[in-house]
């Protein structure tokens, strides 16, 4: 098999990171599986885009005129299917994002191809692929296979593969493909920003709680400073929101917001009740820092710390000054 | 002879005048007490017969004894007491006179209102009636001037700064009643004084307060003219006011000395301990409208005298919370009286009488009802009120989550139930199961001492005492569930009655034991007085008085004197509620602790707050915890060592309290079996008993060499099973009869050549367990496309439509706990490792269907799942919830299908149903494929969308739709119906479908699909391999501050790309 086709992800005129993770993940299997790895930009000015696009690994840009900047689902699904019965890639990539699950699973059933959504590793074992998902809140992984599919669709898990680096040399190619047939189902109204004030427990990728042990309000604001300066989502545990110390969106736990996108998780001075493990034991990697090294917070951690949590805000100030 | 005459100086048409006002007044007492009587007829019956003797004996008995009164206060007792012993010995005094003018006298010439017994009977009078002044003058004092808090109407625990107009009608009642009573003694005392100046009679110290007084007149220089005056006037005054008093009593306050003798009389014998059961035939749960109450609760109501001694007592009315029981009561009344005892359709009780967050403050400690010296049972109301909420799913959301998660996995830590005995796996013995052994004992454990770390370490005590005391016991383990007695007290009746069913039947299914143990008064309680309505049930003992008994016996021997100042906090459900005072404070002094008793002890001991499912319930913020206000209180003991607790919820509750209320530094919260531990050294016991240590120690070293080869050998063979190229594996013979069906299918849509059938994954031995099924893929590439059809059923019918029709599509979604092992061909858990719930997305779409539904006003929600029987415990879930009719499709080969094959299945009912919109979840809690909803789509050839947060549809035509994207930006736009919009949870929030709503919807359709057809080979993907990622415990970072912060940092860089 040989052949990716990745469909950019884009959004009011610049291209999201999955784009570029997706050119990433194509080009670190790209020799095992067999080039060559298009890229194609679906929007009415792609050609603003294609430059971004070009990273290394991709061979061909397509820039895919259509009436409107914004994302159609079955746009999308017609010019992956036009294009790929062109260029019959083995592999089509989309991101697992809210546009990607509008639109990869269609293309995969259309075509009665291989299909894995969320795959957060991606292998190539005989010139097959093989795709990684986990199940069951992260707790078990399993591997999947597509045999006899000459053509895969992947939905690839967000802020997981890396970006390349360095730029491509991509030939860009005009593609004119009609999607007359399926244009104008949807009608774009707008968009409207998130509140900037707002915090999302369930959607930060980094996070850095607290808890009892800060054991004063006063203490409050240099932890969330701390927070800021490490460029983490301010969370905490039960007892500070009930305290009065820190409003109900930072609360992480079965009461709270699960931090169900998290990356990286710091527990400040959190004991680890199970109620609060429920919101982040899941996470990938977690760095507890607490004065009692029986604290169950270390039973899920990644990373433990037995010191003073104050000695240690000290340090990482100064670490990240 | 020594007598008085009754009607002194009366003539014919006086004693007329006054035998009329007589009995004008009794007909008005009559007439008020019948009113009452009419109002309780309007109740509902009581759900248990009532057995008057023992009530009457008991209701005697406190009256005499004024126990309830003096309780807690004894001077408001002392003076009770006088005010009754006085108006006792008034009535027994009218009644004699009546007797023997009004019948004895007329009717047989008898007389005996004479001689040594006037005399007597006169003395006695006198000071009775002297104890009712000087009683009165106190209650007058008191509420005048000790400014008591619980005589305060004010509601200021819920921020009310003005007093309600009821409130200050009732400040005025308080009045009116004590001066009466006043006015009539003073006019008594006056009248004779007046007498006895007047008629010397040589008897006259026989009344010495008449007597006394009579002196004072005499000094101040009365004149026989004004005495007699003062007599004649006082007599009708007096006469008068008598009368008056009486045919208010049933009017105002005064109705207590009547009601409260019925209240006392009617107790339930063992209020909350055990609640009243709902009734079978009950159209609507729990009491809706005024009358939902029993004619006892009508009686309770009008019992209560507003002593406040609840409203002192309450845990909740401390933390500010806007429950006082005692204004709860009052408010019944008020609208009681009003509607007497018929419900109001322009008033709800639950909403525009009571607040839905007064009933949810309550903790159910029972301290309101154990205080109130008229015998009211407020937590039983309150509960019955409850269950209505629980109904309309009218509730904090964490409760509704909580007692979903609980009918879901029997527990309230949604853990898996296998986990509930993973705390025995650190002791050094194994633990019984009592399915499969007998034993003594029986050890029901309960949620939190089962899955709470910091309790599972008690539970590890407790059972090292057990075993080094020789005491044989077993456990249920994962057959055990959350014994139901706070689900109970939330109001959730129906799901009580499912646990309770579910653990009598665990009790059927083992071997004998003769007891039940545990360490979780909750669990106690309900087990001891609840369950046994339901079936039979073993007694039951609290480890408490197990403790005692084996520290008494000698079976545990005391090595090591702790010498520490202890205090012991109560809990409610077993002190109060059972009586278990004495065990654990017997157990705490065998083991040379020093009891420190806080103020609030025994009866009177203060809920920590987590009682009645509030453990299950957000603090509301600016309220200070009951749990902070206890240790505080301990804290002021002066030094202690230790806070000692004997439930689990307690210990949970007060390690908590202890850090946030900022006692780290005063003492330390401990359970009473690790003092146990301790004192008997409980650690070092086993050397003592080395034979059987060094089996243990065999044993134990033989489990983990097992563990560890056992480890190793999956090891190798799961690498093994990795090195098979899955493509090439050689099919099974087991499998051939899967290919055939393809080669059907195949036929029947004859584009397909045969020849296309890959060769079929199938890795596992023939013998294999595993349910994993098998997976054929249809071979396919650009040049031979294999677009996914619908599925036929070809016998589905889908009824007529009656306006739009939303088809929801929901799963039965598995849960996977810490623990769990795959099947013999990796490439699945193992089933019984899963317990299942509805997926959480998929309740919120079928939300959102009956929100649109409901807002056009006709039309109907369709529900569809593709699983096996036991995804109709979802199916069911969502009938109840308001769903019209539901479809389940299976068959055991779409076992492991995967979601664009489950979409194929649900596009075939879907095009049979032909439904104006289809709402998915946009993923599975289990899975989280995120999938379905766009392959629908695709299959069916419909418009769609993902991740929905906002819909808008008046049933046909434009749907103005919503979508979140990453980072919080809300896309709006347009799209046709029909379409498929997969639904992002927190679009709504969900409404609760209680057991009973539950049960009920089994009358509604629910039609069953033959699957067989579905599974076609044009499916997705293979599942190679399932495996636990790599975990390990916290690697722990050593180092100075800087050296840790820097290796914090390379991680944060390293993770986060900085």
């Amino acid at each position: 098999m040989s052949g990716i086709l990745i469909i950019a992800e884009h959004i009011q005129g610049a291209l999201r990171d999955i784009t570029g993770e997706m050119i990433g993940a194509a080009a670190s299997i790209k020799e095992a599986y067999g080039g060559p790895v298009y890229v194609a930009i679906i929007s009415d000015n792609p050609e603003s885009l294609s430059e971004d696009t070009n990273l290394a690994g991709v061979d061909e840009v397509f820039t895919v005129k259509v009436s409107g900047p914004d994302f159609d689902a079955a746009v999308y699904e017609e010019v992956a299917c036009q294009i790929g019965a062109e260029t019959k890639p083995g592999l089509i990539l989309f991101g697992h994002t809210v546009n990607g699950m509008a639109c990869s699973s269609a293309v995969a059933a259309r075509l009665g191809a291989g299909y894995a959504s969320d795959v957060f590793e991606l292998g190539v074992e005989a010139s097959e692929i093989v795709a990684t998902r986990s199940a069951y809140g992260n707790k078990v992984n399993l591997e999947m296979v597509f045999p006899g599919k000459g053509i895969v669709v992947l939905g690839l898990r967000g802020a997981t593969f890396l970006i390349p680096e360095e730029k491509g040399s991509a030939a860009i190619t005009s593609k004119d493909i009609d999607v007359s047939a399926v244009t104008g189902t949807m009608t774009h109204v707008e968009y409207q920003e998130a509140p900037p004030s707002d915090i999302d427990i369930s959607k930060a990728d980094f996070i850095m709680s607290i808890g009892r042990g800060i054991q004063d309000k006063e203490n409050l604001p240099r932890f969330e400073e701390l927070a800021k300066r490490l460029g983490a989502t301010f969370g905490c545990s039960r007892p500070i929101v009930d305290s009065g110390w820190l409003p109900k969106p930072h609360q992480v736990g079965q009461s709270g917001k699960v931090a169900s996108n998290c990356k990286l998780y710091i527990a400040l001075g959190i004991s680890g009740a199970v109620q609060h493990q429920f919101g982040m034991k899941h996470v990938d990697t977690i760095i507890a820092v607490n004065t009692d090294p029986e604290a169950p917070i270390f039973n899920v951690a990644t990373y433990g710390v037995t010191m003073d949590i104050f000695e240690l805000a000290d340090a990482l100030e100064r670490q990240f000054n | 002879m020594e007598t008085r005459e009754v009607f002194w100086g009366l003539g014919t048409p006086q004693l007329l005048l006054f035998y009329g006002f007589g009995i004008a007044a009794m007909a008005v007492f009559a007439w008020g007490v019948w009113r009452h009587i009419s109002k309780y007829r309007h109740g509902s019956p009581l759900p248990q017969s009532l057995n008057i003797y023992s009530g009457i004996k008991r209701m005697v008995g406190d009256v005499l004894s004024h126990r309830t009164l003096r309780r807690r206060d004894t001077m408001a007792g002392l003076a009770h007491a006088g005010i009754f012993l006085g108006f006792l010995l008034g009535f027994i005094g009218t009644a004699l006179i009546f007797l023997e003018t009004d019948i004895l006298k007329p009717l047989f010439g008898v007389t005996f209102w004479k001689g040594w017994f006037y005399l007597g009977f006169s003395l006695s009078l006198d000071l009775g009636h002297l104890a009712a002044v000087l009683g009165i003058i106190y209650m007058m004092w008191r509420r005048g001037f000790l400014g008591l808090s619980k005589l305060d109407y004010m509601r200021s625990y819920r921020g009310e700064t003005d007093m309600r107009p009821a409130a200050s009608a009732w400040k005025i009642e308080d009045w009116c009643f004590i001066s009466f009573l006043l006015v009539i003694e003073l006019t008594g005392f006056t009248l004779e004084a007046a007498r006895i100046l007047v008629d010397q009679p040589p008897w006259a110290a026989w009344s010495p307060v008449g007597n006394a007084l009579a002196g004072i007149f005499a000094q101040l220089g009365m004149s026989m003219e004004k005495a007699n005056s003062i007599r004649s006037s006082g007599w009708w005054l007096h006469g008068l006011m008598g009368l008056a008093f009486t045919a208010a009593i049933p009017l105002y306050k005064g109705k207590h000395i009547l009601s409260v003798l019925c209240s006392l009389t009617a107790r339930d014998p063992m209020p909350l301990r055990r609640l009243p059961k709902e009734a079978e035939d009950a159209e609507s749960a729990g009491v809706s409208t005024v009358s939902d109450f029993t004619w006892k609760d009508m009686l309770h109501f009008d019992s209560c005298t507003k002593c406040g001694r609840c409203h002192d007592a309450c845990p909740a009315r401390t933390a500010g919370y806007p429950l006082s029981p005692r204004d709860l009561i009052l408010d019944l009344r008020l609208h009681n009286d009003k509607r007497q005892g018929v419900g109001s359709n322009d008033q709800s009780l639950i909403g525009d009488v009571i607040d839905a967050d007064t009933l949810w403050a309550c903790r159910t400690c029972g301290a309101c009802q154990e205080i109130c010296p008229v015998g009211i049972e407020h937590p039983s109301i309150i509960v019955r009120m409850r269950r209505q909420l629980v109904d309309q799913g009218n509730m904090d959301p964490l409760l509704q989550t909580t007692l979903g998660t609980i009918g879901d996995t029997g527990n309230s830590f949604g853990e898996n139930s296998r986990k509930r005995s993973a705390w025995t796996r650190e002791l050094e013995f194994k633990v019984k199961d009592i399915r499969e052994e007998a034993a003594d004992n029986l050890w029901f454990v309960g949620d939190y001492a089962s899955f709470d770390p910091r309790n599972q370490k008690v539970s590890q005590s407790f059972a090292g005492l057990m075993k080094a005391a020789g005491t044989d016991f077993a456990l249920l383990h994962e057959a055990e569930r959350t014994a139901g007695n706070d689900v109970r007290r939330t109001g959730e009746e129906g799901l009580f009655e499912s646990l309770v069913e579910q653990n009598l039947e665990s009790f059927t299914k083992t071997q004998p034991f003769t007891r039940i143990i545990t360490t979780d008064p909750h669990s106690y309680n309900t087990l001891k007085n609840e369950y046994p309505e339901f079936g039979d049930v073993a007694p039951i003992e609290h480890y408490s008085s197990v403790l005692a008994d084996l520290l008494r016996t000698g079976r545990l021997k005391v090595t090591k004197p702790l010498n520490r100042r202890v205090t012991f906090h109560d809990p409610c459900h077993l002190g109060r509620l059972n009586g278990g005072y004495e065990a654990p404070r017997e157990v705490l002094r065998s083991i040379g602790c020093e009891i420190i008793e806080m103020p609030r002890n025994r009866d009177n001991s203060f809920c920590c707050g987590a009682g009645g499912g509030r453990i299950w319930i957000p603090d509301q913020q600016g309220t200070e915890k009951p749990s902070e206000n206890r240790v505080h209180e301990a804290a002021a003991l002066g030094p202690i060592d230790v806070f000692v607790t004997c439930c689990p919820k307690d210990l949970t509750m007060f390690e908590d309290a202890r850090k946030t209320g900022g006692h780290e530094d005063d003492f330390i919260v401990q359970d009473l079996a690790e003092l146990v531990a301790e004192a008997v050294e409980l650690n070092s016991i086993s050397l003592k008993d080395m034979p059987s240590l060094a089996e243990r120690i065999t044993d134990a070293v033989a489990i983990r060499i097992a563990d560890v080869v056992a480890q190793r050998i999956d090891k190798v063979l799961e690498a093994r099973l990795a090195a098979f190229p899955v493509a090439q594996a050689v099919p099974q013979l087991e499998t051939v009869p899967a290919v055939e069906s393809v080669v059907e299918q195949d036929v029947a849509a004859p584009s397909e050549p045969a020849s296309d059938i890959t060769p079929v994954v199938e890795a596992a031995s023939p013998e294999s367990s595993s349910p994993t099924g098998v997976t054929e893929l249809k071979s396919m590439s650009w040049d031979n496309m294999t677009p996914v059809q619908p599925a036929v059923f070809s016998g589905y019918q889908a009824p007529p439509k009656d306006g739009p029709r939303i088809l929801v599509t929901v799963k039965h979604a598995a849960i996977l706990g810490d623990e769990h092992a795959f099947t013999s061909d990796g490439r699945d858990i193992l089933p019984e490792y899963l317990e299942y719930t509805l997926n959480e997305w998929d309740d919120a779409a079928l939300e959102e269907a009956l929100l649109t539904i409901e807002k056009i006003g006709s039309g109907e929600v369709v529900v569809i799942a593709i699983g096996p029987e036991d995804a109709e415990v979802s199916l069911r879930k969502v009938l109840a919830k308001g769903a019209d009719r539901a479809v389940r499709v299976w068959d055991d080969n779409l076992a492991c299908a995967d979601p664009v094959i489950i979409a194929r299945a649900i596009a075939g009912i879907a095009q049979v149903e032909q439904p104006d919109l289809i709402f998915t979840g946009v993923q599975s809690s289990d899975h989280a494929h995120g999938t379905t909803g766009t392959a629908l789509a695709r299959i069916l050839g419909l418009p769609h969308s993902a991740v929905i947060i906002g819909v808008e549809w008046d049933g046909s035509g434009k749907l103005s739709l919503v979508r979140e994207l990453e980072s919080g930006t809300r896309h709006l736009f347009e799209l046709p119906s029909p379409a498929v919009l997969a639904i992002q949870t927190g679009i709504n929030v969900p409404r609760y479908a209680t057991m009973r709503m539950i049960k009920q919807a089994k009358k509604k359709p629910l039609d069953v699909v033959d699957g067989s057809s579905v599974l076609d080979g044009t499916g997705g993907y293979v599942i190679r391999k399932m495996y636990v990622p790599e975990q390990t415990k916290a690697e722990m970072f050593d180092g100075s501050p800087e050296e840790v912060a820097a290796l914090i940092a390379n991680v944060i860089r390293d993770k986060m790309g900085e």
